[in-house]
Parts: structure tokens; C-alpha cells; sequence
């Protein structure tokens, strides 16, 4: 199984009372104003986390979430019954990363949107780990959820991850490495646990998916 | 763009579906005789609205109750599947959908019953499933609109071939909500109108369906394969297409190498808007020359999410039996001549293309053989 080297890695952390207006003045000059309008609070940080990073026809783009568009489903469901077309449109599961690559106006060949929550960080490593494609972008995130959060059904912080992963070791800040056993399931750790290793590049292993995983820093 | 690489051919080892029509014997039998699942009820089910084509499995109206109306159709395909492992390391799960259980929280801002919140979040209703089914804790959840099933066909065929798995159970489901119809009718491409895919009319307009369905896929021998899969998104916007049409094309191509030479005959995706289903029609007739192209939208419906299993389904079943359903709903003109409003005889194709789109100009294919 190959291991893919970390090439880029960028974790968006807001102030934790952020919301989306603040982010969309925030970040203004990161996106074409037509777009901004439109974006939600992890589009916005999904696009933070990739600014400057270039997304290619020929990469393959992975996203992992649990809740994805909490505030954009919040707002959608307080709409009806005269349902907002742009909320139902930026509720959908891949939304962030679209309207990201959608203000690029980037196609991209291969768009892996993954969910769950206990072993989300493993599936959205399992995809890229098997991608062919030379190099691989792999944005996750989430924002802060409101009645959905008192509901216990999102996240009570927001923040989005940016890593890309090559074949390529050479000048690599880390990797991620699989290799096939027989041990069973451990804990996996969580998709904000990952995106904090990753900040402060700690090191992670834990079996999962008939094999070792292991996060190492260079 | 660089030729996308597929793993090699995936062996279908079982497969089923459920529609408002049955199982993949009884829709395929449904579809054969010209018959229209979608009827047209009121848009936000008990609340009202406009009436729209809808097509129900298992329950009269579009109501959200307490466990919500999926968990039963989705018990009774489940216990078609093969006996296994499954949500083991070797015999992982993948569930796609768009939706999953998104209509409960509608239901939930309805009444406030905080039972619906259990199964609102994507986690939430797989675990319903996972307990349900007796599945391990190897299931990859993945969600890409309506080619959500194709992305998790290809990601189980990946694992096959890795040889991180010997059996893949790859399952599917979206059932019509509230939440969903009143967000297309919000985009006014569901509206009073019965879907006819692919004809050339004033106003284009979809239908949404309930659909589910699963495939057992393996690197053994199997009658029918999986030759090649295709993914290309075009990211123009959210629900346009670049007006070139190169985004279908891009995707055709995708499995164009894999299926030359053969005699193929085309399921689209077909849902019954003008521009899209002009663009595929024209794209898939460069692609595929002389290919027929059906949609089954027109009688099911679009059954969002889980369209490429339930349609690679029902495209086995009509391989098997000799016959596959025409585009039920649409009459001539047609955007393209290789549309088929008749059903036809499978003798004589070695191959059949299905194909769906999503928002964000997503763009699926995948090529059915026998082995």
C-alpha cells in the first residue's frame, strides 16, 4: 500500500464566535466577489485553507466532514415553506469544496465526498491512500452549528484542513502510511483531533481498516 | 485532461433494488409495460403545496413518522443481500446517499419531536443501519448528490482491487422528503409537470422517486461486470453545465477506451431538464454512435442519490431478461435520434453505459458487461 507524503498543509482556525458575515469580510480579498456573497462560513474556511494552494484538471480532490453545511440546513429548514433555492443548493454534503473550485471556476477529474463520524479521518486517508491520481488534496472541516448544536447534531467548532499528499517524498513536511495487518479496530482518532495533530504536526497511529496507520512528521 | 484510470473489471456478485415498483423483476416488468410510478401529490406532504410528481415506495403520502418510512423498504431489500461478514476489514460496507435521513429534521421543525433528531445526520442513520443489519464498524459513508452511488462504486472497487478487501457490500438509498421536493421546487425544476427525458418541449421538469439498492462486488468470476467507471465535475456552478456540453463529453471519454469495439446501448441520466438532457443527449451520441439512450426517470422518477445503483440494477435485471424499458413519458421530438421511446432487445449489445449527474456539473459513467 503506498504512503503519500504531506507536501502542504494549512489549518484555518477562526475566533471562535465567527460567523459567516465576519468570515466574508475577513476573507474578502481571498475570493471573487461574486462568489463571496454566496459562501457559507466552511466554504469560506475550506477556501482559506486552500488559498494559494492550485487544484489541477488531473488532482483528485478529497473532503471529509461530519455535519458539512450545518448553518446553510439550519436556515434552509426556517424557509419553508417558501424554501430558499441558493440555502437548498449550498446544503448539499459537498458543498464547501464546490463553491470553493465553483469561484475558480477549476474543474477537477475525481471529487471524493466522504461523511460519518467514527471513522471518518480513516475512510477520507482510505480514498486518498487509493486515489491514482499523482497528487491529492484533502480538505475537511466544519462550522458551528446553532439550534442544531444544542441538539447535539453539529459541530461546536469551526475550522477546515488543508493537506496535499503526493507520491513525491522529497521535501515532505510528513506523511501518512497504511500498511496491511491483521490487528483489529482501535479507536479512530476524530476528524478535529486529526485537524489538531495536524496543526501542531504531532504524531498519529491507531489500527483501523485491517492495517496500521501512522501520521509522521518530518 | 489525462485519461482517467480505472481499476480493473469488478465482478458483480449480487445485486437488487427497490422502487415504488417492487424489487428489480417487478420495476423491470413495471417499465417494460410503459407504467408511471409518479403520481402527483402535494409537494410538502401533510403540509400542502403545489401538486408535483412524486413516486412513493411503501407509503401512500410523503409523511416523516417515527422510525421514518424508510427503515422498513429498506429491511426488505437488505434481506436480499448475500450473507457475510459485512462492516468487517475484508467485507467493508459503503453507504451512499444524498439525503440520508435529512427529512426527519423537517419533520422534527414540524412538531418537535426529538425522536426525528436521531436519524437527521448523516452517522446518525447509517448507525440506525449498522445496528439494524448487524453491520461491523468497517462502513465508509460517502455523499456526492446524485452520483453519490457511482463514487462509492468506484471507491468499492478500489478497495477490491487493493486487495484491502475481498467482497464489498456497496449500498444505497434516497427516499423522497419534504426537505428534498421542496428544495427542487424551489429551483422550479419540479413543478406540475410530468417528467418526458429527453424530449424537445417548452418546459423542462423533473420528478423525484424513492429509490434503494445494493451490490455485492468481488474480484471473483462473475457474470456480469463493472469494465470501466468514470468521474469528471465540472465546477461551473452549482446547477448549470458548460454550455459546450464538454463536461458530459469529458466524462463519456472516461469510458469510451473500455468500450470500443462493443455494441452498447446507453441508460442516462435523463431527468427531464431541457438544457441537461439536450447536452447529454447530443454528447452521448458523439460519444457512442448509434448507441440507443434511455432514461427511466419519466416513470421512477429521479431517486437522487442512489439513481446509478438502482438504475445498474435494473439494467442487469433487463439484460437478463432480453428487454430494456424505452424512455417512458417523452414523445418525438426528441433531442437527439438515438433516443429510445420504445423497449428493445438486448440481443445483439455487449454493454451497456450508465450514467448520472449532480449538482456542480458532477458527472458519472460506468460500463456494464458480461465477463
Amino acid at each position: 500500500m503506498p504512503e503519500r507524503s504531506i507536501q502542504f498543509m494549512r489549518l484555518e482556525r477562526p475566533h471562535p464566535g465567527e460567523q459567516a458575515a465576519a468570515a466574508r469580510v475577513r476573507l474578502a480579498d481571498k475570493f471573487p466577489r461574486t462568489a463571496l456573497r454566496r459562501m457559507t462560513h466552511l466554504g469560506l474556511l475550506t477556501g482559506a485553507a486552500l488559498d494559494g494552494v492550485p487544484v489541477g484538471e488531473d488532482d483528485a480532490v478529497v473532503y471529509a466532514s461530519t455535519y458539512a453545511e450545518t448553518r446553510a440546513l439550519e436556515d434552509f429548514l426556517g424557509t419553508f415553506p417558501a424554501a430558499s433555492p441558493l440555502l437548498f443548493q449550498t446544503s448539499i454534503h459537498p458543498s464547501a469544496v464546490q463553491q470553493v473550485l465553483i469561484g475558480r471556476q477549476q474543474s477537477v477529474g475525481r471529487y471524493w465526498p466522504i461523511t460519518g463520524r467514527r471513522r471518518l479521518v480513516e475512510s477520507a486517508l482510505l480514498v486518498a491512500l487509493l486515489e491514482t491520481a499523482p497528487r491529492v488534496v484533502l480538505a475537511c472541516g466544519e462550522e458551528r452549528g446553532s439550534w442544531l448544536l444544542e441538539k447535539g447534531m453539529a459541530s461546536d467548532r469551526a475550522f477546515a484542513l488543508a493537506l496535499v499528499l503526493t507520491q513525491d517524498p522529497s521535501g515532505a513536511l510528513g506523511r501518512v502510511r497504511f500498511t496491511a495487518g491483521g490487528a483489529p479496530d482501535e479507536t479512530c482518532p476524530s476528524l478535529p483531533d486529526f485537524a489538531d495533530a495536524v496543526g501542531e504536526r504531532r504524531g498519529l497511529s491507531w489500527s483501523g481498516a485491517g492495517g496500521e496507520w501512522s501520521l509522521d512528521w518530518s | 485532461m489525462s485519461p482517467i484510470e480505472d481499476p480493473p473489471p469488478t465482478g458483480i456478485e449480487a445485486l437488487g433494488c427497490l422502487t415504488p415498483f417492487g424489487d428489480a423483476e417487478a420495476t423491470l416488468h413495471a417499465l417494460l409495460a410503459g407504467r408511471r410510478a409518479l403520481e402527483r401529490l402535494p409537494v410538502l406532504g401533510a403540509d400542502g403545496g403545489e401538486r408535483v410528481p412524486l413516486a412513493l415506495a411503501g407509503s401512500p403520502e410523503m409523511t416523516e413518522s417515527l422510525p421514518p418510512r424508510w427503515m422498513g423498504p429498506l429491511r426488505s431489500l437488505a434481506a436480499g443481500i448475500p450473507q457475510g461478514p459485512w462492516g468487517s476489514p475484508r467485507s467493508p460496507v459503503v453507504v451512499t446517499s444524498s439525503n440520508f435521513g435529512v427529512g426527519s429534521l423537517y419533520a422534527y421543525m414540524g412538531g418537535r419531536d426529538p425522536g426525528h433528531l436521531a436519524h437527521g445526520a448523516p452517522f446518525a442513520c447509517v448507525d440506525h443501519l449498522q445496528r439494524e443489519f448487524g453491520w461491523g464498524g468497517q462502513v465508509h459513508i460517502l455523499s456526492h448528490a446524485c452520483v453519490s452511488a457511482h463514487v462509492g462504486l468506484l471507491h468499492a472497487s478500489r478497495l477490491l482491487h487493493a486487495g484491502l478487501a475481498d467482497r464489498v457490500l456497496a449500498f444505497s438509498f434516497d427516499f423522497v422528503s419534504p426537505f428534498v421536493a421542496g428544495g427542487f421546487h424551489s429551483l422550479k425544476i419540479l413543478n406540475a409537470d410530468m417528467p418526458a427525458p429527453y424530449q424537445a418541449r417548452e418546459s423542462g421538469s423533473i420528478g423525484l422517486g424513492d429509490g434503494a439498492a445494493f451490490a455485492v462486488l468481488t474480484r471473483a468470476p462473475c457474470d456480469f461486470v463493472i469494465r470501466a467507471q468514470a468521474l469528471h465535475n465540472e465546477m461551473r456552478s452549482f446547477t448549470g453545465n458548460q454550455a459546450d456540453g464538454s463536461g458530459f463529453a469529458a466524462c463519456a471519454e472516461g469510458v469510451a477506451a473500455a468500450a470500443s469495439g462493443r455494441r452498447l446501448w446507453v441508460k442516462g441520466h435523463g431527468t427531464g431538464t431541457l438544457e441537461a438532457g439536450r447536452l447529454e443527449a447530443e454528447a452521448f451520441a458523439r460519444a457512442f454512435p448509434g448507441a440507443p439512450l434511455v432514461s427511466w426517470k419519466g416513470s421512477l422518477g429521479h431517486t437522487l442519490g442512489s439513481c446509478g445503483l438502482v438504475e445498474l440494477a435494473l439494467a442487469v435485471a433487463a439484460v437478463r431478461s432480453g428487454r430494456a424499458p424505452g424512455t417512458i413519458g417523452s414523445a418525438p421530438p426528441c433531442f437527439a435520434d438515438a433516443v429510445a421511446l420504445e423497449p428493445f432487445s438486448t440481443a445483439g449489445f455487449d454493454g451497456a453505459v450508465i450514467a448520472s449527474n449532480a449538482f456542480g456539473g458532477a458527472h458519472a459513467a460506468l460500463l456494464l458487461t458480461h465477463a
